[in-house]
């Protein structure tokens, strides 16, 4: 989840998302490089005192900064499209979870060995045990595997959600009648918040999601658990 | 090149003969028109020198002073340097440069804007907002806080990679 004053993204708990860190990180040097220059100019041009009347064509100036901004593209189209195909490679999942948006909760079904489907839905504000998190706990939460590659289906029961986690990299929409498969794999133990990212109606801000990555050990209790409560 | 310049300067402010018909049926609330395609005089940095000398109508006095400039410069006084100055020009480069105090208003209405903001976002916090959820307190927020370096949130850079867990405090 996001700590107090936070300005950038949440560290990272997949692959993925330690690429998407490193691209920004990319994107965004460049980025403050054009903006310093575009704002000295911005700051020599309004503070001289010269004026030239009669400053008309330069060729020069004029392919530099044609040019430049074409490799400084090419140097960000790269990467991007890097880590886009990455995104998309053949991962061999070792386990499936449908996750399904309905108004104003998700649901999860584990079915690839046995049957395993849960509701989970935010705790209200007024029932938090102490120390919880406001609007992002749940109570159940999706449990997965460490090191595994999970892939997700997503789809809707009612309106457009989104199934959002951005710890790991994964946002994807959740469009009735429509199942749409994303990927992870959860590199650390740990509890990823994410939160309802498709505008669904009044208790859209109030359906999260949380994911639980624990060893496979502690994986196969829960399902067996789970099993024994359904 | 200059001529061209003023020439292009006084093309540019198009001629205005129809004003002085204008001038006429109602002078109280129009501008007095200018003839720009006469020589002009101005005041300007980027075009120095102007169409034609500041004083048009020069008196006897200033007429010997202008046989004076043309001989050796070193007879002219200070005092008769900057009067043929004055004939020429109507500004001196610091008089053109001269601060004016309008940032005074302009500061002044920000503030006053930013102030005027102030009291609506005052009244908002009384006559709006519903009360602050109890997660708010100082109590909840330090249990908070621990449950966050227990579940050792953000353990990389962000949050739990500050605190020493040996230490018990933050780095």
């Amino acid at each position: 989840m996001a700590h107090p004053s936070q300005l950038g993204f949440q560290d990272a708990a997949s692959p993925v998302m330690e690429e998407l860190l490193h691209f920004h990180d990319h994107a965004l040097m460049i980025v403050f490089l054009i903006s310093t220059l575009v704002l000295y100019i911005i700051v020599a041009m309004v503070t001289t005192k010269l004026t030239n009347m009669f400053l008309l064509d330069s060729q020069e100036i004029e392919i530099i900064w044609t040019i430049l901004p074409a490799i400084i593209l090419i140097l960000i189209a790269l990467p991007s499209l890097r880590i886009l195909y990455l995104m998309d490679e053949i991962n061999n999942p070792h386990l499936t979870v449908k996750a399904i948006g309905h108004q104003w909760y998700w649901s999860y079904e584990y079915t690839d060995y046995q049957e395993i489907a849960f509701d989970s839905y935010m705790v209200p504000t007024q029932d938090l045990a102490p120390g919880q998190f406001r609007l992002l706990e749940v109570d159940h939460r999706m449990v997965v595997p460490t090191e595994a590659p999970v892939r997700v289906l997503v789809t809707a029961e009612d309106v457009l959600h989104s199934w959002a986690v951005p710890s790991l990299g994964v946002k994807m929409d959740a469009v009735p009648g429509r199942l749409n498969q994303t990927a992870f794999i959860a590199s650390r133990p740990g509890v990823f918040y994410g939160q309802c990212s498709e505008i669904c109606g009044a208790n859209h801000s109030f359906m999260p999601i949380v994911v639980e990555a624990v060893p496979l050990k502690y994986f196969q209790d829960w399902s067996t658990l789970m099993l024994e409560d359904a | 090149m200059l001529r061209l310049v003023s020439g292009l300067v006084s093309r540019r402010l198009t001629p205005v003969c129809v004003g002085g018909a204008r001038a006429a049926s109602h002078a109280h609330d129009v501008s007095p028109s200018v003839d720009m395609s006469k020589p002009m005089y101005w005041d300007r940095t980027d075009v120095p020198l102007p169409d034609k000398r500041f004083k048009d109508e020069l008196s006897a006095g200033d007429k010997s002073l202008k046989e004076k400039e043309k001989g050796s410069w070193k007879h002219l006084s200070n005092d008769e340097k900057i009067a043929l100055y004055r004939l020429s020009f109507h500004q001196t480069y610091a008089e053109m440069h001269r601060p004016s105090s309008e940032w005074k208003t302009v500061l002044g209405g920000v503030f006053i804007f930013l102030g005027f903001t102030g009291l609506v976002v005052i009244w908002q916090n009384i006559y709006v907002y519903p009360p602050r959820p109890h997660t708010f307190e100082p109590e909840w927020q330090q249990k908070q806080l621990q449950r966050m370096l227990d579940m050792r949130i953000n353990p990389v850079e962000g949050f739990a990679a500050k605190w020493d867990y040996e230490k018990g405090q933050w780095k």
